[in-house]
Parts: C-alpha cells; structure tokens; sequence
C-alpha cells in the first residue's frame, strides 16, 4: 500500500520529501531558539557535577590536613572555608558610612548642625566597630594571622588576579616553602603540569569545590569564630635566619641616628672591598640607581667627588661624608644638583640603618674608595 | 548598432522586450547549469508528464554534467520499489556525506589533545550554539550508518545480489563495512572522556593480541602511539578517523558504485531464469527513468530519514559524555560498542589470540570472499538452502555473542562491589546509580537502614530504634564508624532514622538496596545496609552507602555450603565469625540534574 500511495506518484513523493525537509526546519530552528536556555542549563549542571568530584578529591586528598569541613588542621594547614580567604569584610559598611560621613564634614556646604549629627553618628560607628571587633577578638586568638581589619588574603598577598585563579596555581604548584612554617607539614605540587598527581581538570574541579565554600555577604561571625587555624603570614622566608645586629632597630627614622657615634664605631671595622662590591652591585641594588647620572651620582669617580669636594663642603671626613650619605640621604645637598630635601632624592630608601650591619658598612665604604677615578670637570 | 560596444543583454532587451528578456536569460542559465534541461523540462519533469521535446532533454544532464554521468539515466521499474532494495545503498552514501558535514562541524570546535579534548566537548555543550544538536546528529548518524551499512549487506545476501558477475562488487561492499566500523569506532576515543578511553583501549589491547607477538606489539605501538593511549594515540585516532579512513572510504565507494553502474542493479531473483543477468537489458516499457522518479524518490528517502534523525535528536537521543578520561580509574562494567559486543562477547570463551584477532578475521574474511565460494548459480531461495542456513547460524552466533559481549554477562564481581556499584556508579552506558536520581529536597541528613522494609507496617520506628540498640551492643556500629572514618566521613555514632514519608525516592532507592542484599543472601549473611547523608556544603551532600554482613567460606570463588544446606560462615581466630563492611561514597550537588533513564 505504502508502495501504491507514495513510491509510484511522483507527486506524492515531492509532498512527502518536502513536508519532511519543512519539519526539520522546523526543528532544528524551534532547537536553536531554546539554545541560549539549554547551554545555560548545561552549564549549571556542568559545574554541579563539578563540585561534586571536587568533593570526592578533596576529601581523598585534602580533608587530612585542611579538615573535612574545610575549616584548617591546627599547626597543619589554614582553613579555606573561611571569611579571610574570601575576603569578607566584617566592617565594610561602616567603613564606607564612615568615609561618606567624613567626605561630608570637610564638605565646606555642610551646616554646623549636621556637622554635630555626623560627629554623633561617627561616634556611634566607632562603637560599631569595637562591638563587632570584640566580638571577632576570639577568632583573631586562633592560631595563624588574621585581622578583621585587613580582611582580604589575597590583598594581604599582594595577589592581583582572582580568586579562583589563586587557588588553581596553589593548587598546581603547592606551596614549595611551607615546611618551614608548617611544622614540617608541606603543601605538595598538586598539579601534573608540575610534577604532581592530578591533571588540571581535576584541579579545576577541585577549584570549584573549594570556592563552592563562599557565602557571600552571608558569612558571620561564628563562621570566623569555627575557624581552626588561619594562614600564617610569612614575612620573607628566604630571609629568615638568626636576628641580625643592624646599626638601628627597624623603623628608626634616619634624622634621630647619632651619627657621630656610628662614625666613631665603624672605624673599629676592617672593610672589605670585595663584599661591599657585592652588597653594592647585588644585595643592596645600589648600582641600579648609581650607573646613571640622570638618576643619581654615577659609581665611577665616586671617592674622588667625595675627596676633593663635597668634605670640603661638610666639613666631614670623606669617609663620615659617605657614612652620612648613606644612612641619612637627605641630609646634604650638593651645590648644583636639583635636590630639594624631602622630595626628590627620597629616590634613596632612608632606611639602610636598619638593614646594614656596621661590618657591611665598612665593606661598602672600603669599595667605594677604590671608585678613585679621575671625575671630568668636577 | 548594438546599446554596448559588444553583443548584449541589453541588446536582448531592445530587441525582445524587458519580460522576453528575461525569461530567455533565466532559461539558459538553468539549461546550463542542468547541464541539458530548461525551466520547461523540469517543469514536465516534476509534474509527471512525458517530454514535449525531441532529443528527450533528461537524458542530457547523465550524458554532458558531472554530478549525474555516473548515474544511470534509467533503471528496471522492478528495482524502484521497496523491495529488493529499500534504499539501504543509497542511504549508506547518504550517511557518508551526512557524517562529513556534522562532522566538519563539530571539527571546527576540536583540538585533538588530552589537554583541551575534553574541555572542547564541555565547550560545546554550554557555548556552541546548536553544538549538542550536532554532535548527537553525529553521533547518531555513525550509528545508523553502521546499521545501514549492515542491513545493506543483508539484503544483498538475500536477494543473492553478490553472485557472478557482482562478486568484486561484494567484496568492495565487506572493505567499506569494515571501513565504517573503524571510523565509527575511531570516533570513538575523540571525547577523551571514560567511556572514549576504554572501549578504545579494549579494542586496542585486541589489536596486541595478533600473533606473533612481535607484530601485534608494534602495532599496538603505531596504533596508540606509545604503551598507554596518551596524546600520540588521541592525536593518530583522530587523523584515522578524519583524513584516512574517510579518504580510503571515498576511494572504495566510488569502486563500488561503479561496479553497480557496470553491473547494473540486480532484478528480483524471480523476475530472472537461473544463471541469467538481465539487468542491463531493461525493456523500453520497463525503464524508470532516473529523471524524475529515481531522483524525487532519492530526495525524498534523505528528506525523510533527516527528519527522523532530528526527530530522535530533539527527544530522545543524546550524545553520551561520561567524566573526563582517567587512565587510573578503570570503571566497572566497561563495554566495547555496540557494534564489536561480539568480539567482545567472543573474548569470554577464552584465548584472547584466537577469539579475539583470529576468529573475528576469519568471520570478516569468509564474508569477503563468500561471493567466492559460493558458486551456485540460483538466486532463488529453494535453492539456496545451505548458504541461508549458514547466514542464520551466524545471524544467531552473532547475537548470541553479542549479548555475551554485555557487562551483565560472565563477569561476576564480589556481591558487596556489585551492589554499591548498582547504588551509586556514575552516568555511563544509560545506567546511573540508584541514588543519584533521588530529589535533592529528600536526601535530608541523617542515617537510614535497609532493616526498616523487614518491619511489618506502622512497625518501623520500632524496628529502627531496636536495630540501633542491636547494632550498638554487637559492635557492628563500630566496624562501620571505623570503615566510614577511612573514607573520611567522621561519625561519632549510628543512630539510624525512619525514612521520612515525603522522601518516596529516596525510599525506593533503599529498597532496592534491601533486596539486592536479599538477593545476594548467600554470599552476604545476615547483612544490612545503611545510607548516610550528610551536609558538605550548603547545596552539596555526601552519600555513604554501607554493607555490613558476616562473611562467608568461599571455594573456587562459590559459596561453600554445610550439610544444613546453610553457607558456611567464616570463622576468625577469636572462634567469631567474621565481620565484614565495606563502604562507597558520593556527592549529590542540588543542580546536578540526574535523571533516570527512561525504563531503568
């Protein structure tokens, strides 16, 4: 019958081909208009599943030192589920009140009386702020650094792209250096594209997984205060090693040295002219600045300058000229250079006194006297 | 004087009027891209009437364009039909093309590497507009195609079509089956997800098997492109799979075809005398002429089999991706497709050298060559009894192996292993584990046990407080907090609760947990099962399904039975039995959408 009715007519044929080729445009464009719908659906479903073979990974892998909960291992790994690592900010609306407050009072069209009320308010902020920062106090006391003042980890970093990406990099590469400040516990290279177990989907999962974690602006205090251990924040691990004996403790301002006195003891130190070329060219970074004249006084010709001129002018012996310049940078000006205290020349960190030792200063100076070159039209 | 410096349209326009003009422009430029037929012939074509012109224009097209010279201009009305034919050749080239557009496609959005393959294909399920339709179409269209090409094949047994002269054309005909299983397979691995991974390396590790054993090591070696499948293999698989096999494929197409042309399509058997071809000798009142039924009637099959292939695609048929391949992780259960289940299947009666390389080479060459051996010269079925025997034996052999060649088949695994996978093996094969399609809004944590169904109704926080006491007092809890803890769930304690009455799927799922564990009794005594769930995350819970049951005497991997017709239970050094638990575990995410298969 179907032979009779379609094969045999050629124009029960054109109907049945066309009418077939009208239904699949029909399809195929009633498919592609509820595209946008489907892929945003698969897309959600994709990073569900996601997250649910992050979990079976974390939990394998992680969970031991990170805690199931996420919530860190104590003395063993820093928590992820946790306000510091999303960078909630427990303060943040009062911070932004405060300043809109403040921007307000310098306003010169503010009334003296709401001068008043905004001094009012910001009192009231300020009991804000103790109240919650009390509050918090409990979890600042957990072990690790966490302060609900400077709330972003990764800010606190100085870590520029996202989140996301900060913990897929940790993650590929690990943390080569916690041994030393995890009680021997190390975070490995996770990744294989450094030399670890898992590929990058897997960490991408595992990415996911972690960052599933975020609440948003729904984070609270008690979420701080479950926390068990907060990341440590390791100043410069490379530089750590026994406390060096500086010629000033950290933060001394150059302007109150005894200078004199610092002249007196370095003379007891023998310089070597080898290391202070090192300091000079490496450690200190000194010849970054002193190669161009533009910038700063070239390195040739330097003890020369010193000897026959600037001394002079100071009054000082070229060596405690030099010790002056270095420790106090501020101090002389030159006749001729465009120096004007405070401003230009803080090019040169004030702070040498604090990270030299009076044996390295005498190593600096013992190689800046053989920079006795002959200096043109000085 | 002509309107430009050189003879015109405009010329044709002054001379014959605008319409005229026209009219004899477009006339021509169809007659010559018909190469022969104008818009009056098609015309007299299309609505079923005879020529009106002297030579008969439709024969011009066959004898001066490309696309039709190897088309015949007419065939024997016999063969238009249904019957003997069905189409089933045309479709197969069909398919051919079908598969290089999909497949051109879905090309543009694929780099062929273990890095991003993957990626690639999550790419285009979530960002590339109509890129799921396609890949369906695709993949739905290999399938189809490797049943075309068979049944194809079939009928031209039946129909005899392969006796002298057509046997080179058979034997043509098995070279481009062969060729697409391989594309169809070769396709495969492209998603570098597990199912890709795995069938794949199956099917590789058979190509090791070929003796002796210096021969299939190299090719092991040149097909995987090292000792592991890795991105030389992924990186070969797909070069095979879009330049080599299509083009060895283009090449014997155009040889078959040929041979058809030469041959001409075979008459039904009763429609000839025995040992005669008459199929190039067609009576002028018995020709169809290609021109317009065999093309309209050609449109149309494709018109019509796209619908269907969309229609599927739409609602019912998508394209599986499993998790992303992991060389590490050897699912449970892996099956080769479809297609090589009896090779598959073969493998299981024993030496991998013979059943799986030598035996399936001597199916595939006596297939090649049959036209060969089989030297009688009557297409009719009377007289055809050995060789229609011997097509049905294997007919049936092969399905017997095919269903061999399933994972449900042979292959017994412990009967712990075996319901924890039921429970909660991920998406693959249209299987999924019983708990994954159960609501998000009934997993409520909290712990629920497989004793609940062995109370009689309205008894079940009885049963359940009693299990919890039971529990607790032989220390079973304990084994099972222990085992629990190694997985990384930390318990404290097992205190089991009614399944709550709105939680019907998640009821159903620990039912059927019940009676696998009373199927397996045998093996698993006096077992029950428990499934804890737990909160992970907001959104996000953990499925731990735990068996816990007294191990039994085991002897060439049976249960050994007492004199009572009792297994005998396993006894530890304390004169204890011996208890047993084992765990599995899973997360559930809200959005994660898993749906039951229809009918499972």
């Amino acid at each position: 019958m179907l032979q009779r009715l379609i094969f045999e007519r050629i124009e029960q044929r054109i109907l049945v081909g066309t009418l077939s080729f009208l239904a699949i445009m029909v399809l195929v464009g009633w498919i592609a208009i509820n595209e946008g719908g489907r892929m945003q659906a698969f897309e959600t479903q994709y990073l569900a599943r996601s997250i649910e073979r992050g979990a079976y990974l974390y939990m394998a892998n992680c969970s031991t030192c990170h805690g199931t909960d996420g919530l860190g291992g104590a003395g063993r790994a820093p928590a992820l589920n946790s306000p510091y690592l999303f960078g909630h900010d427990y303060l943040a609306d009062l911070n932004r009140e405060q300043s809109g407050l403040e921007r307000e009072k310098l306003n010169s069209a503010t009334t003296p009386e709401r001068i008043t009320e905004i001094d009012a308010r910001l009192a009231a902020i300020e009991t804000e702020r103790q109240t919650r920062l009390n509050a918090l106090s409990a979890a600042t006391q957990t072990p690790g650094d966490y302060d609900p003042t400077a709330p972003s980890r990764l800010s606190n970093l100085g870590w520029a792209g996202s989140l996301r990406s900060f913990l897929l990099t940790t993650l590929i590469h690990g943390r080569p250096n916690s041994i030393q400040y995890w009680g021997g516990n190390q975070m490995v290279a996770w990744g294989q594209l450094a030399g670890g177990p898992l590929r990058t989907d897997q960490l991408e999962d595992l990415t996911n997984f972690i960052l599933n974690w975020d609440k948003g602006d729904a984070w609270t205090t008690d979420d701080a205060l479950a926390v068990r251990q907060w990341p440590i924040s390791v100043v410069d691990v490379a530089l750590a090693g026994p406390p060096r004996e500086t010629i000033a403790p950290a933060g001394t301002d150059p302007a109150t040295l005894d200078l004199a006195a610092i002249n007196a003891e370095v003379a007891n130190f023998q310089g070597d002219p080898q290391n202070g070329q090192t300091l000079y060219n490496g450690t200190l970074g000194c010849a970054g600045c002193h190669m161009q004249a533009a910038v700063a006084p070239p390195t040739e010709g330097t003890w020369t300058r010193v000897t026959v001129n600037r001394s002079a002018l100071t009054g000082l012996e070229p060596t405690e000229y030099l010790v002056h310049s270095i420790l106090y940078p501020g101090e002389f000006l030159a006749p001729g250079e465009p120096y004007i205290p405070g401003t230009y020349p803080n090019a040169m960190l004030p702070n040498y006194s604090e990270r030299l030792t009076y044996q390295e200063l005498a190593d600096l100076i013992a190689y800046l006297q053989t920079q006795d070159q002959e200096v043109p039209g000085l | 004087m002509s309107v430009l410096p050189f003879p015109s349209f405009l010329d044709d326009v002054k001379e014959k009027g605008f319409k005229k003009a026209v009219f004899e422009g477009a006339n021509e430029v169809v007659e010559r891209l018909t190469a022969g037929m104008n818009i009056q012939d098609i015309r007299e074509a299309l609505r079923g009437e005879a020529p009106s012109r002297k030579p008969n224009p439709r024969l011009q097209p066959h004898a001066d364009g490309f696309w039709l010279h190897m088309r015949p201009s007419y065939f024997h009305k016999s063969v238009t039909g249904i019957y003997p034919e069905f189409r089933l050749g045309w479709l197969s080239t069909y398919f051919v093309v079908f598969e290089t557009i999909t497949g051109i496609f879905l090309m543009v959005w694929y780099t062929p590497s273990p890095e991003v393959a993957y990626a690639n294909m999550i790419n285009i399920m979530a960002s590339v507009p109509l890129g799921q339709f396609m890949r369906d179409l695709h993949r739905l269209g290999a399938e189809a195609m490797v049943l075309i090409v068979t049944l194809h094949m079939l009928r031209t047994f039946f129909t005899a079509s392969y006796k002298k002269p057509r046997q080179f054309t058979w034997f043509t005909g098995v070279i481009l089956l062969g060729l697409t299983l391989f594309l169809s397979f070769s396709g495969y691995l492209l998603p570098w997800d597990q199912l890709a991974l795995w069938a794949v390396t199956i099917g590789a590790s058979m190509v090791e098997a070929a003796p002796p054993e210096i021969v299939g090591q190299n090719l092991n070696l040149l097909l995987r492109g090292g000792p592991e499948i890795g991105a030389n293999g992924l990186l070969r698989f797909y070069l095979l799979h879009v330049l080599a096999v299509p083009a060895l494929l283009f090449i014997f197409t155009g040889v078959h075809y040929y041979k058809v042309v030469v041959h001409g399509h075979s008459l039904p058997p009763r429609e000839e005398n025995i040992g005669e071809d008459t199929a190039k000798r067609v009576p002028l009142d018995k020709r169809v002429y290609f021109i317009p039924d065999i093309l309209t009637s050609e449109i149309m099959w494709i018109g019509v089999t796209t619908l269907i292939l969309v229609v599927l695609c739409t609602w019912f048929f998508h394209a599986p991706l499993e998790a992303h391949a992991d060389p590490q992780d050897t699912p449970l259960g892996t099956t080769a497709p479809w297609y090589f289940l009896w090779v598959q299947g073969a493998l299981k009666l024993g030496d991998k050298v013979f059943w799986g390389i030598i035996f399936p080479t001597i199916a595939l060459g006596f297939l090649a060559v049959m036209p060969y051996l089989d030297l009688t010269p009557s297409r009719r079925w009377a007289h055809r009894r050995t060789a229609l025997t011997v097509c049905f034996l294997m007919i049936s052999a092969t399905t017997v192996l095919s269903y061999m060649g399933l994972a449900e088949f042979g292959v017994r695994l412990a009967g712990d292993t075996e319901i924890l996978h039921e429970m909660m093996m991920p998406p693959a094969h249209n299987h999924m584990g019983k708990l994954l399609p159960v609501p998000f809004d009934q997993l409520t944590p909290g712990i629920y046990t497989t004793r609940q169904f062995e109370a009689e109704a309205g008894q079940e926080s009885a049963a359940v407080a009693a299990f919890n006491q039971e529990i607790l007092d032989n220390g079973r809890a304990q084994l099972a907090i222990a085992q629990l803890g190694v997985d990384h769930l930390e318990l404290s304690a097992i205190n089991t609760s009614v399944i709550p009455s709105d939680a019907e799927d998640l009821e159903k799922a620990l039912h059927f947990f019940a009676d696998r564990l009373v199927a397996y009794e045998h093996e698993l005594q006096d077992a029950w099962g428990l499934v804890v769930v737990t909160e992970v995350q907001p959104g996000l819970r953990r499925l731990d399904a735990v068996i816990v049951w007294h191990q039994v005497e085991f002897e060439n991997g049976r249960v050994v039975f007492g004199s009572d017709g009792e297994p005998v239970l396993l006894v530890g050094e304390d004169g204890q039995p011996v208890t047993r638990v084992s765990t599995d575990h899973i997360f559930i995410h809200e959005d994660a959408q898993y749906f039951a298969a229809p009918g499972s």
